[in-house]
C-alpha cells in the first residue's frame, strides 16, 4: 500500500470519533466517483518529467517457490525441496518482499541438506555431465562442466578466477583418495550454497550514492525471469544479456512476450495471482462442516483452479485487465459447475466455459475461491469482501477498527439479514465512518453464501438483501451494479500497477513511488490495457530498468 | 520411512564437557536421560510454549495465592503436576502495545524480546533479540550442545494478505530473535525437525571417512564464506546486513560440520513422527520432539509458537465451527467466552502432556527432567477483545535445577515481563544482566522460596 499517502485520505475519512458526517462529504472521498484523485494518485501536472527515483531494493533471497522453480530449472528436480524449509515471511501483501526474507540457520542448513540431495540425485541423472571425466586428465571435463553450471546457477558469466577456486575442490578429493568426480560434486554443491545462487545480487558502482543506474544486463535478466517465471533466466535470455541485447527495448518487449508465453509464466499465476487474489488461502479454508458440509477437497481444489486458470488466460489474452472484474467465461469442472448452477461441462477437471447467459458467475467477484476465502466459516463477511475489494483493488486499505468495539451482533430476530444487523453495528458512531466505505461494497456480494454458492435466502430463511449504499446515496444493487462501480473506478489502473510494481520489484511502494505508478499505469491503459501492457510498462520503466545505492542517512 | 538413528557418545557427553566414555551402567537405564555424566551437575533447560489470541482471564485465574491455588476451570488439566507449576499474575508486557492496531504481531514480536516492533509492512522492520536467543548466545560460546536453539511451531504462514494492521508478518509469526533485525524461523514439520535432530551421524563409519566427510563439509562452508566476503565489500549497508545474516547461518553449519561423529549407541531416538497436519497430532509430535531433543542433550533451548499471531484456525475437533481471532473478539457474549474457554484448556492440555512427559523421566542426578527444566507458558496479550497487555496468562513449571520453587500462584502488581525473563536467563547462567528489553530493571523476587 501506499503507506500514508492513501490511508490517510481513508483515515481522514473515517474517523469516526470525529464526527463522519461532517468529514465524509459526499463525492469527495468515495472510491469510484469522480473526485480529485487521492494524495496516491497525485494530480497529472505535478509528476512531469522529472527524473523519477527508482528507489533501492534490498539483496534478495530466493523465497521457496522461487527456490523450487529455478532447481527445477537449474538441474530437471522437481522434487520441490523448498517444501521442507520454513516458511517464508511476507510484506506488503507478497512473499518475495526482500526486506521480510530473512536468512537463518536453519534455512542455511536445509540449503546444505538440499545442495547434497540435488546435486547426487542430478548426477545419478547425468544431467550435469556434460563430458567424460577422463581419470587421468580430468581437468577440462571438470571446468566445463563448473563453469557451465555456475554460469548458470548464478545467472551471470563466471570469471576465471571463480572456476579456478572451484576446481580446488578437485585436489582436495585427490588429497583425501578420492575420485575426481567427487572433488567435481563438492563444487557443484558450493555453488548452490553460495550467496551468488541463493540471493539476486544486484550491484551498485557506488553503493553510497542515491543516484540511480541502470542495471547490468544480467541483473535485468535475473529480474525479469523472476518477475515473469518465479525462476532463473534460461539459455535464449541468458544469451540475449550476454550479447547486449536487453538495452534494446525492442529486445526488452519481444522477451517478455515470449516469456508469458511460456508454460513457466505459471509462476505468475502461482505466485502473483495467488496472493493478489488471495487464492492461495483457500488451501487452509475451513468453512463450517455443518452449514456449508457441501464444501469438500475437490471443489477446493476446483475454485483454486478456476481463478488460476482465469488468470492464465489474462496473461496471454486479448482482454483489458480490467475486464477480470465481468469476464464472461470462467473454467469449471463438473463438481463446481453444479455447485454454481451451471450446466456441468461433462467433465471432471476444469474446462473453459461461456458466462453470457449467466452473469451472476462473470468476473472475479463469482469465483468460489475469492468468496470463500473472505467469508467467517459459519457466515459471509461483508467486511471482509469490502476491505478485499478497497485494498485489492482500489488501493484504499481501511484503517483497522478502534480499539475494545463491538462485532456484528448477533441477530435480534431469527430472521434478521445480515444487512441489517450490519446496520446496527455501523451505528455505533466509532464504526460508521469507515463501515459506510467497506460495507456496501460487500453487502453487494451477499447474493453468494460462504461457500460462494448463489443464493436468494440467507440461511435463517431472511431474503438476501444485497443492496449496498454508498455515502453519497447510491445504492449498489447486487453484484452487476458492484463490478460497473468497480470497473470504472478510475483508482483501478493504478491500483493493480501498485501491486504489480510490488511484487515485480520485491518492495513496498512508498508515497515516493506515486508518479512512476501513475505513470506506468497511464502508459499500459494507452497501449490497450491488457495484462501483457501492463507488465510491458512495468519492465520497461526506469523502476524495473534502474536501481541505486543508499546514503548512510537513509538508514534508520 | 521410518528409521533409526545414533547419536554418537561425544555429541552426548559435550554438554557436560566431558570427553570420556559413558559409564555402562547408566547406559543401560532405558528411560534415563543421558545428558549428563554421571559426576556432573544436570544441565538446565528452557522450554518456551506460545499460544495466541490471548486467554480468557476469568476461568484461568485462581483466586488463592500461594500453595493453596485452586485448579481453575482452564487449568484442570494441570492436576497430576500441579506442585511443579507456578501460576504467576499480574505481570506486564507494555512494549507489546502498539501504535495504533496491530496489537497480536506487535505484543508477539515483543512477547520474548520486551522491545516495541517498529511498525511496518515490512521495510526497516526491527523488534529486539529475545531471551531464548540470549541464552542460546551464552550456551553456543560454552559449546554445550549440538543446537544452541530450537524453534518449532504448528503453523507456517498464513500465505496471503498482511498479518496485522500494518505490522509485517515478520512479527507475527516469529518469538525467537537472534537480533533486532533478525526473526529466527522456525520448523514447522515434525519429521524435518526429527531429520534435522538425527541426521548426520553416520554409523559404523570409520574415523578417516569421518574426518573425510567433515574436510569436505568445511571446504564447502570456507568457499561460499569467502564468496560472501568478497560480496559484502561491494554491497551498502542494508544489504550488508542482509549478508551478515548469511555469515550467521554459515557459522552455525560450520559448526555442526566440527561436530560430525561416527559410532556409538547412546541416546535412541526411536521412530520419525510422520507429517500430519492434524493439530492434535502435531503439538504430540512437537511435544515429543521437545522431549528427546532435551532428554539427548542436543538442544538446552527450545521455543514453541501453538500458532501464529492472530490465528484463524478452526477447532473443530473441539466442537466448534467458529474461528479462534474471531471468537477473541468476544464482545461479552457467553458463547464466545465458552468456546475460547474450551481452546484455552485444550492448549493448556498440550502443555500439560508436555509437563507430564517430562516428569516421567529421571535424570542422571535423580531427579527428573522436568525438576532440571523450566517450562514457560503464555500468550502474547490477556483479554482478546480488549488485547490487555498486563496480567499476562502465566505458567512457569519445573524447578529450573533448583532456580525456581513452583507449586505456587504468584501475584505482582504490573512488574515488567521482562524481569520474569532476566530471572529466567540468570537461571540458565546468563551472567551479569541488569537490563532486559525496553522495560526490564532486575531479577523478579519470589520465584524461589
Amino acid at each position: 500500500m501506499l503507506a500514508g499517502a492513501g490511508s490517510a485520505l481513508l483515515l481522514a475519512g473515517c474517523d469516526g470519533d470525529k464526527l463522519p458526517q461532517a468529514q465524509v462529504r459526499p463525492g469527495e472521498d468515495v472510491p469510484g466517483l469522480d473526485v480529485p484523485p487521492p494524495d496516491g494518485n497525485p494530480p497529472q501536472n505535478a509528476c512531469g518529467d522529472a527524473p523519477k527515483d527508482p528507489g533501492r531494493v534490498t539483496l534478495h533471497r530466493l523465497n521457496r517457490a522461487e527456490y523450487d522453480a529455478t532447481v527445477r530449472d537449474l538441474l530437471g528436480d522437481t522434487t520441490q525441496p523448498a517444501r521442507d524449509f520454513p516458511a517464508d515471511d511476507h510484506g506488503y501483501g507478497f512473499d518475495n518482499n526482500a526486506d521480510v526474507l530473512s536468512m537463518s540457520p536453519l534455512l542455511m542448513e536445509k540449503y546444505s541438506t538440499a545442495a547434497e540431495k540435488l546435486v547426487e540425485a542430478a548426477w545419478k541423472k547425468g544431467t550435469l555431465r556434460t563430458c567424460t571425466l577422463d581419470a587421468a586428465n580430468p581437468e577440462p571435463c571438470a571446468r566445463d562442466i563448473l563453469s557451465g553450471f555456475a554460469r548458470r546457477a548464478w545467472r551471470r558469466p563466471v570469471t576465471k578466477q571463480e572456476v579456478d577456486r572451484l576446481m580446488d575442490f578437485l585436489a582436495l578429493a585427490k588429497r583425501h583418495g578420492d575420485t575426481p568426480e567427487a572433488g567435481v560434486k563438492l563444487a557443484l554443491r558450493s555453488v548452490l550454497v553460495s550467496p551468488h545462487f541463493l540471493f539476486r545480487v544486484e550491484k551498485d558502482p557506488d553503493p553510497k550514492s542515491p543516484t540511480p543506474h541502470r542495471l547490468n544486463d544480467f541483473e535485468l535478466a535475473s529480474r525479469l525471469s523472476y518477475f515473469l517465471w518465479s525462476s532463473m533466466p534460461d539459455e535464449q535470455l541468458l544469451a540475449a544479456a550476454e550479447a547486449g541485447k536487453l538495452r534494446d527495448s525492442k529486445e526488452l518487449e519481444a522477451q517478455v512476450r515470449r516469456m508469458l508465453a511460456d508454460p513457466k509464466a505459471r509462476g505468475l499465476v502461482e505466485n502473483f495471482g495467488g496472493q493478489w487474489l488471495y487464492t492461495r488461502a483457500m488451501d487452509s479454508a475451513e468453512p463450517d462442516k455443518t452449514l456449508y458440509g457441501a464444501f469438500n477437497e475437490d471443489l477446493r481444489s476446483a475454485m483454486r483452479q478456476e481463478t488460476q486458470l482465469v488468470f492464465r488466460e489474462f496473461i496471454t489474452g486479448d482482454y483489458k485487465l480490467r475486464d477480470l472484474v465481468d469476464a464472461p467465461f470462467t473454467y469449471v469442472n463438473d463438481a463446481l459447475a453444479r455447485h454454481y448452477g451451471l450446466p456441468p461441462p461433462g467433465s471432471g477437471t476444469p474446462v473453459r466455459v461461456d458466462l453470457s447467459r449467466h452473469p451472476e458467475r462473470q468476473g472475479l467477484f463469482g469465483h468460489g475461491s475469492l468468496l470463500t476465502v473472505t467469508s467467517n466459516p459459519d457466515r459471509t463477511s461483508p467486511v471482509q469482501r469490502g476491505v478485499w475489494v478497497l485494498e485489492q483493488l482500489l488501493c484504499l486499505p481501511p484503517p483497522p477498527p478502534p480499539p475494545d468495539v463491538e462485532n456484528l451482533p448477533p441477530p435480534m430476530r431469527p430472521d434478521m439479514t445480515m444487512k441489517e444487523r450490519m446496520a446496527i453495528h455501523r451505528s455505533n458512531p466509532a464504526c460508521q465512518g469507515c463501515h459506510r466505505m467497506m460495507d456496501p461494497l460487500g453487502l453487494a456480494l451477499e447474493n453468494y453464501d460462504p461457500i460462494g454458492r448463489w443464493r436468494m435466502r440467507e440461511v435463517s430463511g431472511a431474503p438476501v438483501d444485497a443492496k449496498g449504499d454508498l455515502p453519497d446515496g447510491t445504492i449498489l444493487d447486487g453484484v452487476g451494479d458492484m463490478r460497473r462501480f468497480v470497473k470504472s473506478d478510475p483508482k483501478l489502473p493504478a491500483c493493480l500497477t501498485e501491486h504489480l510494481l510490488t511484487y515485480a520489484l520485491g518492495r513496498g511502494m512508498s508515497e515516493a513511488d506515486a508518479c512512476a505508478v501513475r505513470e506506468i499505469a497511464a502508459t499500459a491503459e494507452a497501449s490497450g490495457g491488457r495484462f501483457t501492457d501492463y507488465i510491458l510498462s512495468i519492465v520497461l520503466s526506469d523502476h524495473f530498468t534502474q536501481r541505486r545505492g543508499e546514503t548512510e542517512a537513509q538508514q534508520p | 520411512m521410518s528409521k533409526k538413528f545414533q547419536l554418537s557418545r561425544r555429541t552426548l557427553l559435550r554438554g557436560a564437557g566431558a570427553l570420556m566414555a559413558l559409564p555402562v551402567l547408566e547406559a543401560m537405564l532405558p528411560a534415563t536421560a543421558r545428558a549428563q555424566t554421571a559426576t556432573g551437575p544436570a544441565p538446565r533447560r528452557l522450554a518456551v510454549f506460545y499460544t495466541a489470541n490471548g486467554i480468557h482471564m476469568p476461568k484461568w485465574t485462581p483466586r488463592a495465592t500461594g500453595a493453596n491455588w485452586e485448579l481453575t476451570p482452564t487449568l484442570q488439566s494441570l492436576a497430576p503436576v500441579k506442585n511443579d507449576v507456578l501460576v504467576i499474575s499480574g505481570l506486564a508486557n507494555y512494549p507489546g502495545r502498539p501504535d495504533g492496531d496491530g496489537h497480536h504481531a506487535a505484543a508477539t514480536a515483543a512477547f520474548l524480546s520486551c522491545t516495541k516492533a517498529f511498525k511496518t509492512e515490512g521495510t526497516n522492520f526491527r523488534a529486539g533479540i529475545s531471551m531464548d536467543q540470549v541464552i542460546a548466545n551464552h550456551l553456543a560460546a560454552k559449546k554445550a550442545t549440538r543446537f544452541p536453539s530450537l524453534e518449532l511451531g504448528n503453523d507456517a504462514g498464513k500465505g496471503i494478505g498482511n498479518c496485522d494492521s500494518g505490522y509485517a508478518c515478520p512479527y507475527a509469526n516469529n518469538i525467537a530473535w537472534a537480533g533486532p533485525t533478525t526473526p529466527v524461523a522456525k520448523e514447522t514439520r515434525p519429521k524435518a525437525v526429527f531429520d534435522r535432530l538425527f541426521a548426520g551421524f553416520d554409523t559404523g563409519a570409520s574415523q578417516a571417512q569421518v574426518e573425510k566427510r567433515r574436510a569436505f563439509g568445511k571446504s564447502i562452508i570456507d568457499f561460499v564464506r569467502d564468496d560472501a566476503t568478497a560480496l559484502k565489500a561491494q554491497l551498502g549497508t542494508t544489504d550488508r546486513r542482509k549478508l551478515d545474516e548469511y555469515f550467521t547461518g554459515v557459522r552455525d553449519l560450520e559448526k555442526q560440520v566440527e561436530a560430525i561423529e561416527a559410532e556409538g549407541p547412546s541416546c535412541n531416538p526411536g521412530i520419525s513422527p510422520d507429517n500430519n497436519e492434524d493439530p492434535r497430532a502435531k503439538t504430540k509430535a512437537m511435544m515429543d520432539l521437545i522431549v528427546l531433543a532435551f532428554q539427548c542433550d542436543l538442544t538446552r533451548v527450545v521455543t514453541f509458537m501453538l500458532a501464529n499471531a492472530r490465528s484463524n484456525k478452526v477447532y473443530g475437533f473441539l466442537g466448534l465451527s467458529g474461528a479462534h481471532h474471531t471468537y477473541s473478539h468476544h464482545q461479552k457474549v457467553q458463547a464466545n467466552y465458552d468456546a475460547l474457554a474450551t481452546i484455552d484448556r485444550w492448549e493448556v492440555e498440550q502443555y500439560s502432556y508436555l509437563l507430564q512427559r517430562m516428569k516421567g523421566i529421571q535424570e542422571a542426578d535423580g531427579k527428573t527432567l522436568l525438576d532440571n527444566s523450566m517450562v514457560y507458558f503464555s500468550s502474547e496479550i490477556a483479554d482478546g477483545d480488549s488485547h490487555e497487555h498486563w496480567n499476562l496468562p502465566i505458567l512457569l513449571a519445573g524447578s529450573g535445577g533448583g532456580a525456581l520453587t513452583p507449586g505456587r500462584h504468584l501475584r505482582y502488581n504490573a512488574a515488567p515481563l521482562a524481569n520474569l525473563y532476566i530471572s529466567l536467563m540468570q537461571a540458565m547462567g546468563v551472567q551479569g544482566l541488569t537490563s532486559f528489553g525496553d522495560n526490564g530493571t532486575g531479577p523478579l523476587p519470589d520465584l524461589k522460596l
